[in-house]
């Protein structure tokens, strides 16, 4: 899909964005294993940026129903805004019955979701949010995740703010039994866009000098 | 100055402080109970020396981004087991790890705040143990089996309805295919599947046929829908037991059967009645038809017969008052041929218009038939050979002799003419009671029927039907009547009986003539001779009183009794008769008409008879409607006659 946005990207700066996200949630997806003792597969295959608008009629788009759950987290710094990773609702239940295991019954799943997804959600965002701070060599501050359930609107609705702009993601979250779709998506000001299209330009800099920043 | 170390020790959480080398800078008094390691014990050490294995959880990537990149990290009791903390009873704290960096540029420090929430999850235990104590009492209090499959569809989870209907245990029931609950020829695995994938309805439901426990059979409504989990698809069926229900609609149908088939029934009877009744008034009509024409015909004939007295009256009064000479003695008896044709054949309308003059008496037909075979054979010729079958106990029946032997002549001749190949001609009588299959309409008595069959050409219905009307003929033009069987018919029924005929083309023909029995009051009848009238010398002159309404036959007959030498006195009517006889006692014989308006004959030689009993009278008529029994009283001059018979029975009524 082309940029629709006037902040649009070139083609080269939006393989760059889903570089710089595969890499994001590629540390996820170590930390998830960690934990989890189970291969985990995490990738980005596309990334848009598009207004609140648009967002929030992507993550209804395709799904049984209207109703969503997210884990949010807002970040600060040289770089502010909101992250959330959003799931259809009865995607997430699947989410957490992949993380927590099989050995758990459904209602033990249910009773763990709340904070089961909370942690999940708290281990991908950070992950994303790292590899920002990573590239701009400052730590930013974030804040605990919440959980959140309702419509599009509801997400990416929120008082003021409104021509703030939309990193939107699509994210596969894929085990051994079960193959899961999400969103990320990175609510940000203005300034933020343009510190994120210098992380861009800066990598694709980089990566042209040869140079692998990426590497930790 | 606020003491922020007391605020540690007074918090009911745990609250750890490191440095950016994990060293520990703060512990507080919850952790150092809940570890049993005080502060001191722990200050300056690595934390994650101080727990084995806390190193290889999450908890150590938390800290090192939390340092590194700012991030706040939420690790929770379902994810992860952290510390090893024990309560005040010994029992495992279930605890939740928050890792927080502490604001600065670059960052320094890091809290970890450890929560309890044992509580919480025992709260959520303990109401998720009740809402399932509250799920399992509904569904295992469902009167109705509960069945989920896989979707291989071998049984997944079943309710208690469910092991009291298939009388399984667990065991036995768990982890086989659902088709193994029939015994039908349903296969609901098929059916499952081909409705899920339509994507049916929830509460769609099938019939079919199971076995219950004890080997009982019994007819299932199966609803089902299906679900999702774990990216599969199962299916929740529900068993109705319908066996009862199954076997109401059975008799709900057969019920419904045998109405119908009665309706049927009942049709078709309708339709049988209504084919009778239809066969009852076409005979009615017939019977109408035939009675309408006998009535037009006889009286057609009557006034006819009236006519043919005039002319015949007249001619032989023309015959004697003419002088002798061929030429007109020739044209005159021509005349009278023709009028007495005529004659005979007004005679025989009103056979047929039973009205006839019939002198009805006991004839023994096992005699009169006999007598008969000589003239029978002359008639029909040596081609058809003649049987008689005629048992000698027949009782005699009541009937004109002589009416009877035309008759028979009448229908030998028509089965003559059936049978110009030659063939057999059979008369039979038998002794029928109206028990036997007698013809409809008949009275309740006993009858000889005289069957009269040929083996000739036989009729088709359509000839058969009108067989018996008058001038129906099949024969050629000039060779029939068409009065033969009409006449026969007119002659049985003016006796008390009836005629039938059947036929087929091809086999022949059979009429059968029905005729009462004679009882024993016929038989003195015909035992009894007439006694005479009267004792007047032959050759006298007469004094007549003639009465007759119709003015030219009145004048004919009273030219034809002068012309005899009588005198004639006329009358009009009965009452103007009965005038003439109080004023003239010298009249000697009275003729009357019997069909006039008012008075008739009858009643005018009744009311005559009243008043002088020795005057002769003579009644004349061509009717035969005279039934009572006085009617053997008076003597008949039958219309139309010559003056010849007129002097006979003008004779014979004075003698």
């Amino acid at each position: 899909m082309t940029i629709e946005s006037a902040d649009g990207l070139t083609e080269v700066e939006e393989d760059a964005l889903a570089e710089i996200a595969n890499l994001g949630v590629s540390r996820a997806a170590n930390s998830l294993r960690q934990m989890l003792g189970e291969q985990v597969f995490l990738a980005v295959p596309k990334v848009q940026i598009v207004d609140r608008q648009t967002a929030s009629a992507l993550v209804g788009r395709g799904s049984h129903s209207s109703k969503l759950v997210a884990v949010q987290q807002s970040f600060d710094g040289p770089f502010a805004g909101k992250a959330l990773l959003i799931f259809p609702e009865a995607q997430s239940l699947e989410l957490v019955r992949t993380i927590v295991g099989e050995q758990h019954s459904l209602e033990d799943v249910i009773d763990l979701e709340q904070e089961a997804l909370a942690e999940t959600g708290n281990i991908i965002l950070n992950a994303c949010l790292a590899t920002i701070a990573n590239l701009l060599r400052r730590p930013m501050h974030m804040s605990l995740p919440a959980v959140i359930r309702g419509s599009g609107e509801t997400l990416f609705g929120g008082p003021g703010a409104k021509d703030n702009l939309v990193l939107f993601l699509y994210i596969d979250f894929r085990t051994k039994a079960r193959d899961i779709q999400g969103f990320i998506a990175l609510l940000m000001d203005l300034p933020s866009i343009t510190a994120l299209k210098t992380i861009v330009t800066d990598y694709i800099r980089n990566v042209e000098l040869g140079t692998d920043q990426a590497a930790r | 100055m606020f003491n922020w170390e007391a605020v540690f020790d007074v918090i009911d959480a745990g609250v750890i402080g490191i440095d950016d080398r994990y060293n520990v800078v703060c512990w507080n008094e919850w952790i150092a109970k809940g570890t049993e390691l005080s502060a001191a014990a722990v200050l300056g050490r690595n934390l994650f020396d101080v727990f084995d294995g806390l190193g290889k959880t999450r908890l150590k990537t938390a800290v090192a981004d939390a340092f590194q990149y700012g991030s706040s990290s939420v690790l929770t009791h379902s994810l992860n087991k952290l510390f090893p903390f024990r309560n005040e009873t010994g029992q495992e704290v279930i605890h939740n790890v928050i890792v927080r960096p502490l604001p600065a540029d670059p960052i320094k420090h890091c809290i970890l705040q450890i929560t309890d929430v044992s509580v919480s999850v025992a709260r959520e235990r303990v109401l998720r143990d009740r809402q399932n104590a509250r799920y399992h009492a509904i569904v295992d209090s469902a009167p109705d089996a509960i069945i989920t499959t896989s979707p291989d569809r071998t049984i997944q989870w079943f309710n208690a309805a469910a092991e009291r209907t298939f009388a399984m245990s667990v065991d036995a029931l768990r982890e086989q295919r659902i088709d193994t609950l029939l015994t039908g020829p349903e296969n609901l695995t098929e059916i499952l599947a081909a409705h899920d994938m339509k994507g049916a309805a929830s509460g769609t439901a099938v019939q079919v046929h199971g076995t219950k426990r004890d080997g009982v059979s019994a007819y299932f409504e199966v609803s089902f829908a299906g679900w999702n989990a774990d990216g599969r698809r199962f299916i929740t069926t529900i068993w109705r037991d319908v066996t009862e229900r199954v076997a109401a609609e059975n008799a709900l149908y057969a019920a419904r059967e045998a109405l119908r088939k009665s309706n049927e029934e009942l049709e078709q009877r309708v339709i049988e009645r209504t084919n009778e009744r239809e066969v009852v008034l076409r005979q009615l009509h017939e019977s109408q038809k035939m009675e309408t024409i006998g009535q037009l015909t006889g009286g057609v004939a009557h006034d006819f017969n009236n006519l043919l007295a005039v002319i015949l009256g007249s001619l032989s009064l023309l015959r004697k008052g003419l002088p002798p000479d061929p030429r007109t003695s020739r044209l005159l008896d021509g005349a009278i041929q023709g009028a007495e044709r005529g004659a005979t054949l007004t005679k025989r309308l009103l056979a047929f218009a039973r009205r006839q003059e019939l002198k009805l008496e006991a004839v023994e037909v096992q005699k009169l038939i006999p007598e008969m075979h000589d003239f029978l054979r002359q008639t029909i010729g040596p081609a058809i050979s003649v049987v008689l079958d005629i048992p000698s106990d027949i009782p005699p029946v009541k009937i004109d002799a002589n009416q009877l032997e035309l008759a028979l002549m009448n229908l030998a001749v028509n089965s003559r003419d059936a049978m110009p190949n030659g063939g057999t001609l059979t008369i039979s009588c038998r002794t029928e009671t109206t028990e036997m299959k007698a013809p409809p309409g008949l009275p309740q008595s006993d009858y000889i029927r005289i069957n009269v069959a040929d083996t000739g050409e036989g009729m088709n219905d359509a000839t058969l039907a009108k067989a018996m009307e008058p001038f129906f003929t099949t024969k050629g033009i000039g060779k029939g009547t068409g009065l033969g069987l009409s006449m026969v018919h007119g002659l049985t029924a003016q006796c008390g009986g009836t005629m039938t005929i059947s036929s087929s083309v091809g086999r022949g023909t059979t009429v059968s003539l029905w005729l009462p029995a004679a009882n024993a009051g016929d038989l003195m009848a015909a035992l009894t001779p007439q006694a005479p009238q009267a004792s007047l010398q032959n050759g006298r002159r007469l004094r007549i009183l003639l009465v007759d309404d119709d003015y030219l036959v009145r004048a004919n007959t009273a030219l034809m009794m002068s012309d005899l030498g009588h005198t004639v006195i006329e009358a009009s009517s009965g009452k103007s008769a009965l005038e003439i006889l109080q004023l003239d006692n010298r009249i000697q014989l009275v003729v009357t008409d019997y069909l006039m308006p008012g008075m008739n004959g009858l009643d005018l030689a009744k009311a005559i008879r009243g008043v002088t009993p020795k005057l002769p009278i003579i009644l004349s008529t061509g009717y035969a409607d005279i039934r009572s029994p006085l009617d053997m009283v008076f003597p008949r001059l039958p219309k139309p006659y010559t003056q010849d018979e007129l002097a006979k029975i003008l004779d014979a009524a004075v003698k």
